[in-house]
């Protein structure tokens, strides 16, 4: 009897966090297709007919189709250059001895805990310096780094935990310690490398504050700041903000959805064998 | 052959590090002891003339309250509510996986969307809330929930404290990985199943607990995103953290030593609060 009870609550709070989790985005999703009218008259009622009124005007009174574009290209380019960069430090830093080896791994993945919003304003500096200000390359640039202590995390764990036979046999064929790398090492680590990956690709194409800090035209804003162009000059039409959002959330969901056993599986073998 | 590699591979990740953190960690340091602006860029060396300015600025002691505040909630009910969630989930009852794939939804999206969906959702005209008050004939209890001094500081919480996706998965998976023979020692010695959740399960989870709230603390300490969409740091600056604080001195009147001073507080608040949660939980015990 009162294993039941317990079992029904079990159950209740289940549905309340799922419910919680996802009732916004299904609640914008369905916004996104009412009309204005059906949104201001009732809040939460289904839409009577699913019109995409609000994506097509979405789309003509806001540049969010350049910011979608840039928003790719910025945030699959920095995936790249960051699974890369660090696969190459990550494999040094589980593979070879060197001198003050444990302390630089010290102090690259105390990357993790530097409060970044605190350097607002040098990053900047860095970036305009540079004159990467405003360009998708100096947000490409920001982004590689921001996702660096996780990647170095995930992958020096990966490398770690391939047989160091692998590598010998390598040698002893002949190879060199780069193309052991590319031709042996990578492709075992491929578990681990989609893992970063999935995690810098969600971490760049989500990012907002730096974007919102390092850029000021349309050459290279992304998507979650055409977001807050609705609240500010369209903030009548509600329909178009909703189909906005929807716009900006839908391709993180299917990249979590495709890939969510990796993100699982990185997030803990990142922060457990840490 | 093999050392002559070794810089070539370690040299893009080191230049990014340094770029983007390092340099950055000390020139805000070194700028908050100079008066720095926009109107005059030629950097004066004034002393401690930035951290005097700061320690007489009400708006500062609203910061750091808010910040210290929010970070204190995200590493309670925060993370309590994540470890919860997961030592249910551990015993796998019919559907958890779904269960914490759904969860995870809200950190996965990006803050921008959040911060809109709720803006939607605290809307005084159609927003969820006030239809569900209205539905209900409460209709009179509407208010701006984001823009009511009364209100805004709650709501703008509720924007993050409930969605503890990550801590659900982390401290889920070290559960799952736990000795299947420690659970049954504690079941043959006579413990209740809720009994083996506290006394054995939980202090076997202490260090993973600790690695989640270290992460609910560095996120709290850089919260900007959602507190610049939702609320914008009002009313007043009643919701207004230091990351909002900053980017208020540095946009607004373009002073980046005290722009930089702030951040100095930041990355000290963020150093103590590590090592509360290191000690108090001791993290970094010698198995880590």
């Amino acid at each position: 009897m009162k294993k039941g009870v317990l079992s029904t609550l079990k159950y209740i709070f289940f549905s309340c966090c799922v419910f919680a989790a996802l009732f916004p985005i299904v609640w914008v999703v369905l916004s996104s297709f009412k009309s204005n009218a059906e949104i201001l008259s009732n809040g939460i009622s289904l839409p009577e007919s699913f019109d995409f009124k609000g994506y097509t005007d979405a789309l003509s009174i806001s540049p969010i189709l350049s910011y979608f574009f840039n928003s790719v290209v910025i945030a699959i380019i920095s995936t790249v250059l960051n699974v890369f960069f660090l696969a190459m430090a990550a494999y040094v830093f589980a593979r070879c001895e060197f001198r003050g080896k444990n302390i630089i791994y010290f102090i690259l993945s105390l990357a993790m805990v530097i409060p970044m919003t605190a350097l607002l304003h040098p990053v900047y500096n860095v970036v305009q310096k540079l004159g990467l200000y405003d360009t998708k390359t100096g947000l490409i640039m920001v982004y590689t780094a921001l996702n660096l202590p996780m990647s170095l995390l995930i992958m020096r764990g990966t490398f770690l935990s391939i047989p160091r036979a692998l590598e010998e046999a390598a040698y002893v064929d002949g190879a060199g310690f780069v193309r052991t790398f590319f031709q042996i090492m990578l492709p075992c680590a491929k578990g681990g490398l989609t893992s970063a990956a999935v995690l810098a690709f969600l971490g760049s194409w989500n990012e907002f504050t730096f974007a919102l800090m390092l850029t000021s035209g349309q050459e290279a804003r992304t998507l979650p700041l055409s977001l807050s162009y609705f609240t500010a000059q369209f903030s009548f039409n509600y329909t178009a903000m909703f189909a906005a959002v929807t716009i900006a959330v839908i391709p993180s969901i299917l990249v979590f959805a495709v890939f969510q056993e990796q993100v699982v599986s990185s997030l803990t073998a990142g922060s457990i064998k840490g | 052959m093999k050392k002559g590699w070794i810089p070539v591979f370690l040299l893009p990740a080191v230049i990014l590090f340094l770029l983007i953190y390092a340099i950055p960690l000390g020139m805000v340091f070194v700028t908050s002891l100079f008066e720095y602006r926009l109107s005059s860029p030629e950097m004066r060396f004034i002393g401690f003339t930035n951290y005097i300015r700061l320690s007489g600025d009400p708006d500062f002691y609203t910061a750091l309250k808010n910040t210290v505040l929010w970070i204190i909630i995200q590493c309670t009910v925060h993370v309590a509510l994540g470890t919860f969630l997961a030592l249910l989930l551990y015993k796998k009852p019919r559907g958890w996986k779904f269960i914490r794939t759904a969860y995870m939804v809200p950190n996965i999206i990006s803050n921008a969307a959040i911060g809109m969906i709720f803006l939607n959702i605290f809307n005084p005209q159609f927003g969820v809330l006030h239809s569900v008050l209205k539905a209900i004939g409460l209709e009179h209890l509407t208010r701006n929930w984001l823009m009511d001094a009364n209100t805004a500081f709650p709501s703008v919480t509720f924007v993050w404290v409930l969605f503890a996706g990550y801590t659900t998965t982390l401290v889920l998976a070290q559960a799952l990985s736990l000795d299947e023979a420690v659970l049954e020692a504690a079941k043959v010695d006579g413990a209740t199943s809720f009994q083996t959740d506290v006394f054995v399960v939980l202090p076997l989870l202490k260090k993973i607990i600790g690695t989640t709230m270290v992460m609910a603390a560095t996120y709290m300490l850089q919260m900007f995103d959602l507190i610049y969409i939702t609320s914008g740091g009002g009313p007043g600056k009643s919701t207004t953290n230091l990351p909002l604080l900053l980017y208020g001195v540095y946009k607004g009147e373009n002073n980046y030593g005290y722009a930089n001073t702030i951040g100095v507080v930041i990355v000290i608040v963020g150093i103590i609060f590590m090592t509360i949660i290191n000690r108090s939980l001791k993290v970094n015990d010698e198995d880590y």
